[in-house]
């Protein structure tokens, strides 16, 4: 198969453009009006932007590599989101608190993950998919079903309402642009980002190099927890609702926006512009398939689609024949 | 490199630890609910476990030849849903009967799939199996959207009362099972598969089919997560997309706790047929010790996982020593 | 049983390294031809594409005149092709037998493996090297559990097990000692006369010349010479081995002064002590260059690996008179230490990424939070530079270097941080003769100007006499003999590898 030269980012937002246009063309689509395209594509911006944040912790597992991976990053939204709800109940200066709140609980739930997987050995897939019925066994114990709290007015406007009037765009997506750039930083700016690419890449030369690998897999662990429960605060901050399910439609769609981003499976490669991009194109099909009234069913069946043709074009492993 | 003799005679047996844990629970169980092992007790038991055995005797033999398979679930759910509503409550029982065979034919197929992507694009295991699942998953739902549907009242009847020789249905099917294997892995394929999983490049170079191998441990896992899936709609009778969802992730932690080794290689079926029974009767004495229902589904994600770090926690234990 | 089998003009390429060009190898029955050629000349990828592991990207076989092509392990199996490999092609989770026999197990009416035939057979077979292993070894003894030279007679059992007529043996001596070398070279001879093919790949002089009957030497992925064994001698098939005879002539020379004696020690080492070592002792002063000698898989690489805190050991370890117990590379490497692993796609590089990730891989603490990226490219091109590093740029992946550039950055990398004591595994492995000298120019610099302590393994004998002040021979786990000035010679260098006390100075 020829290499693509184009950079998956890239490749990624001109499918997500392509795809946007197409949604125009429909039935339900803005067809030549402007101020609804507008309108549409920053909704649809706006609604990336928790499966994006969603996505970064899952970005950063991804690239440390040795099949890393988090499946509990749902259940992790769900649990910090509704914490929030509980704690907060309306009062604006709980806020800071709560999210303090939400990122710690997901960082151990992240650690906890992190440490089956370093020194139990346990494989990061099945580690992360049994914690997430750790969280939501946790979930109900808390909750025994029902939710009662409410959101803080400063989150509403914080996270759904716009900077000003005139500008038109969600703090949200301002907020991710800014958590974007902080990704870069991250990844690209700090000895922990370079060192997360070299155990990516390979372990015992990372080893051999000085790198504490136990440590940054612990580390990235908790991070990504950390960010996850950061995602389930924005998620309760635009909704301003709660139920069990929260983020459980965000978990597959994280995976499938790292990999359209370029960011190999296998680790050691990847960005989290690409992720972003990804986040782009995933909440794009999704809202299609919406636009068509495609029922829950179909949404499955394209999203598993989807992910088998972008692993078959960048996950292809070595050949046992050379 | 010597070992000693206690890991030489796990090596042999790695499924002496889940024969101890069996029995172990065996006997809390029987203490708890002295009638466990009556005629009709054991049968109601046997039939509610045999879909996750033969669900576990499948996932046992992918991931002894290296790979494993996150879509069973998802296949189990097709299975379930094509036959509540292409035979129904009100079909014939040779409609049964030909709808039995169609679902063993999706159950190839689904394998087929998954072992094409596998063994001869050289896909990861995981993220494919883990796509494949949300197609099929997705399939399941399409065909049925919400929980209804059934089958016809004698065939069901039938699974639910049928004791040969006053022996649980379940039993007869456990020793083909079991028979089977033994043949299987006497023959120059049950070489090859331990060889495949052992040390794949090794094998190549000695002429071992891996590609082969590998797309046939796919068919066999599909076919088992039919029959799996054909189990448990003769014991509910009735039909839900979502009805095999929770069983991959117990089908694995069955095969870990059977002593398999994760990476394949190492172990053989008759140890996760006890891990799944176990499994089973842990759910049983979860009922039994009267648990608040808001817990419930903590203890058992918390067991799951505790089961899954079992291995991990006797190794490091055998490491420290010197 | 076929008679000749020839390989001509063969090219093969992986990726972007060329790892054949032009390789030529004529085999007869009854002979045995040695395949001779430094490390990287493409001997292993010759063997690979005569038995149908790789594919061959030009040029043809020949079986007995007839073009063939083996398009997988098989094809070459079932055309009489057997190998024994040099990494092994066994299962560790499988036994001695299994192993042996995967794909060929005798089968019983209902096609199962009949066990009794397999134990019956697989004893047969050992019974080919009794006495020459310890009595761990039968048939249902599992590989993990087998020392590595107990694994190279496996390895080689299974090569002859179906009777194969060609039997290439690719270093298949490197981890035997000499008793098991002798059952060895007696069964070679046995087979001639049963009319079997051998191709000997290594380059061991004394064994060559023990047992070949021809000989073909490659040379950067070319065949260069070829005939009779008995027309030539070592020192001129060591020549067509290599390119510039100065690099075998090699001397530190003046550098290697009494002046060391008065510096002081900088490294010492009490009863070194684990897996692979069984008591190990010496001191090293600073600025010396020593040596690390014997048969691959003596306890070099645990040494090496236990002194920069990569694997545990018992023991102590003093570092200029203060003891040190490094639990992780990390802590070896702030104290100075630095160390070019033996294998460096697996350990010493990361392949997909570029150039200036691997320069700074261990030391991206210094260059502060946010990472002065410039400053770093200007540190790193500075070391490039003063390594004569030829590469197209930073940002280019260190997988578009060649063998003596990548290697280059291996030591590159540890150059950065101003190390105090090298410790480096076979560091010229694979590396061209340009970049080997450039090297040994660099090492001899280190320890002599800069007062570096330097310890280094190598399994090129020439390479040790020529750039060390002094050579510990390792044999099984111990050091069996220190040779320096007079003693360090070929000779006894070989003899203390083989466990033999010391066969006279010269």
């Amino acid at each position: 198969m020829k290499r693509i030269s184009v950079s998956p980012p890239v490749a990624a937002l001109i499918l997500a453009v392509v795809l946007f246009l197409l949604s125009g063309l429909l039935p339900n689509g803005f067809g030549s009006d402007m101020n609804v395209a507008r309108a549409q594509a920053t909704n649809i911006m706006r609604l990336a932007v928790f499966l994006g944040v969603i996505a970064a912790g899952q970005t950063l597992i991804i690239i440390s590599g040795s099949e890393g991976i988090d499946l509990s990053a749902a259940s992790v939204v769900t649990l910090t989101a509704i914490l929030t709800y509980i704690f907060v109940d309306g009062m604006d200066t709980r806020v800071l608190l709560a999210l303090l709140i939400a990122l710690a609980v997901g960082a151990l739930v992240g650690f906890m993950n992190g440490v089956g997987i370093t020194f139990l050995k346990i494989s990061p897939f099945v580690m992360t998919l049994g914690m997430s019925g750790v969280v939501t066994g946790a979930i109900i114990v808390i909750t025994h079903g029902s939710v009662t709290g409410k959101v803080a007015p400063i989150m509403t406007r914080l996270i759904a309402r716009p900077l000003s009037p005139g500008l038109q765009i969600p703090n949200a997506i301002i907020i991710w642009i800014l958590f974007g750039v902080l990704m870069w930083l991250l990844l690209e700016r700090t000895a922990f980002g370079r060192n997360l690419f070299a155990i990516g890449v390979n372990r015992i030369t990372a080893k051999l190099s000085g790198v504490n690998v136990t440590s940054m897999n612990l580390l990235t662990y908790s991070l990504a927890g950390a960010l996850a429960g950061f995602g389930g605060f924005l998620l309760v901050g635009n909704t301003g609702v709660v139920h069990l399910q929260l983020g459980q439609p965000f978990l597959f769609p994280s995976i499938a926006a790292v990999a359209v981003g370029g960011t190999l499976l296998a680790g050691g490669k990847g960005s989290y512009w690409g992720t972003m991009a990804g986040a782009i194109v995933l909440t794009l099909i999704t809202s299609l398939l919406t636009t068509m009234q495609m029922p829950e069913s179909v949404r499955r069946m394209v999203l598993g689609g989807t992910l088998l043709i972008l692993i078959s074009i960048y996950g292809r492993q070595r050949a046992l024949r050379q | 490199m010597k070992q000693s003799r206690w890991d030489a005679l796990v090596a042999r047996q790695p499924a002496l630890f889940a024969l101890v844990l069996l029995v172990s629970c065996i006997v809390i169980n029987l203490i708890l609910q002295p009638n466990m092992l009556a005629r009709d007790t054991l049968n109601s038991n046997m039939r509610v476990f045999l879909p996750i055995i033969l669900m576990a005797v499948g996932q046992a033999i992918v991931i002894l030849g290296g790979g494993i398979d996150i879509s069973v679930g998802a296949v189990v759910s097709i299975v379930n849903t094509v036959l509540a509503t292409r035979v129904g409550l009100d079909g014939s029982p040779e409609e049964m009967w030909r709808y039995v065979f169609i679902s063993l034919l999706i159950g190839l197929l689904a394998g087929a799939i998954n072992g094409f992507f596998i063994a001869y694009l050289r896909l990861q295991p995981i993220i494919t199996t883990y796509a494949t699942s949300f197609l099929y998953a997705g399939m399941a739902l399409f065909i049925l959207p919400n929980p209804g549907g059934g089958i016809p009242q004698e065939v069901a009847a039938l699974y639910r009362n049928s004791t040969p020789l006053n022996l649980p249905l379940a039993f007869y099917v456990i020793a083909a099972v079991l028979l089977i294997w033994l043949y299987l892995s006497s023959t120059r394929y049950g070489n090859f598969l331990y060889a495949v999983g052992g040390k794949a490049e090794a094998a190549y170079e000695t002429a071992v089919p891996v590609n082969w191998v590998r797309f046939s441990t796919y068919l066999i896992s599909g076919l088992m997560a039919a029959f799996s899936g054909i189990a448990i709609t003769m014991l509910s009778g009735s039909g839900n997309a979502d009805i095999g969802g929770p069983m991959t992730l117990n089908s694995i932690t069955a095969v870990v706790i059977g002593g398999n080794a994760f990476s394949g290689g190492v172990g053989g079926v008759a140890g996760p047929l006890m891990g799944a029974i176990t499994l089973g009767i842990i759910q049983n004495i979860i009922s039994f010790a009267n648990i608040d229902t808001w817990w419930e589904t903590l203890v058992k994600a918390t067991i799951i996982v505790m089961a899954l770090a079992a291995p991990g926690i006797v190794n490091l234990f055998r490491r420290g020593r010197p | 049983m076929a008679e000749s089998l020839s390989a001509r003009n063969i090219v093969k390429r992986y990726g972007g390294v060329v790892a054949l060009s032009d390789g030529n190898l004529d085999v007869h029955a009854r002979e045995v031809v040695a395949l001779i050629g430094a490390n990287g000349s493409g001997k292993s990828t010759m063997s690979k594409v005569i038995n149908g592991v790789v594919v061959l990207d030009g040029g043809q076989l020949l079986l007995d005149g007839q073009t063939v092509h083996f398009p997988s392990p098989q094809a070459a199996k079932n055309a009489g092709i057997a190998t024994v490999f040099q990494e092994l092609s066994l299962i560790p989770q499988m036994t001695v037998a299994e192993n042996i026999w995967l794909t060929r197990e005798p089968l019983n009416s209902f096609g199962q493996v009949d066990r009794k035939a397999v134990k019956a057979r697989t004893e047969e077979l050992l019974a080919l090297f009794e006495g020459t292993y310890k009595t761990g070894l039968h048939p249902d003894a599992s590989i993990a559990s087998l020392p590595p030279d107990e694994k190279q007679i496996i390895e080689i059992l299974k090569a002859i097990s179906f009777d194969p007529w060609l039997v290439i043996l690719d270093e298949a001596t490197a981890s035997l000692d000499s008793r098991q070398v002798n059952r060895l070279f007696e069964l070679v001879t046995k087979w001639k006369l049963q009319g079997k093919a051998i191709v000997f790949v290594s380059h061991r002089m004394e064994e060559i010349f023990r047992i070949a009957d021809k000989y073909s030497v490659l040379r950067n992925g070319k065949s260069v010479g070829a005939g009779n064994i008995q027309d030539i001698n070592e020192k001129q098939l060591v020549k067509l081995m290599i390119e510039k005879e100065s690099v075998l002539g090699f001397l530190r020379g003046e550098a290697k002064s009494e002046e060391n004696l008065e510096q002081e020690i900088a490294l010492e080492v009490q009863n070194l002590d684990n897996d692979g070592l069984r008591g190990v002792n010496f001191q090293i002063r600073k600025g010396e260059l020593v040596g690390i000698g014997g048969l691959r898989g003596q306890g070099q690489r645990h040494l090496l690996h236990s002194l920069f805190g990569d694997i545990p050991y018992s023991g102590t370890i003093k570092l200029f008179n203060q003891e040190v117990h490094f639990k992780h590379p990390r802590d070896a490497m702030r104290s100075g230490f630095a160390l070019v692993p033996g294998d460096r796609a697996k350990e010493g590089l990361l392949y997909i990424r570029s150039i200036l990730d691997n320069l700074l891989l261990p030391s991206w603490r210094r260059f502060g939070l946010p990472l002065k990226v410039a400053q770093a490219k200007k540190e790193a091109t500075q070391v490039g530079s003063s390594l004569n590093l030829k590469m197209a740029g930073l940002e280019e992946p260190v997988s578009s270097l060649s063998g003596g550039n990548a290697q280059k950055v291996v030591i590159g990398k540890w150059l950065m941080r101003n190390p105090q004591i090298l410790l480096l595994d076979d560091p010229t492995k694979g590396v061209d003769v340009g970049t080997k000298a450039e090297f040994y120019a660099l090492l001899t610099r280190l320890a002599s100007e800069e007062g570096k302590t330097i310890l280094l393994y190598s399994s090129d004998d020439e390479e040790l006499i020529g750039l060390c002040d002094r050579v510990l021979v390792l044999y099984d786990g111990m050091i069996h003999t220190e040779l320096s000035g007079n003693t360090l010679t070929k000779e006894n260098l070989i003899a203390a590898s083989l466990g033999a006390s010391q066969g006279g100075t010269e």
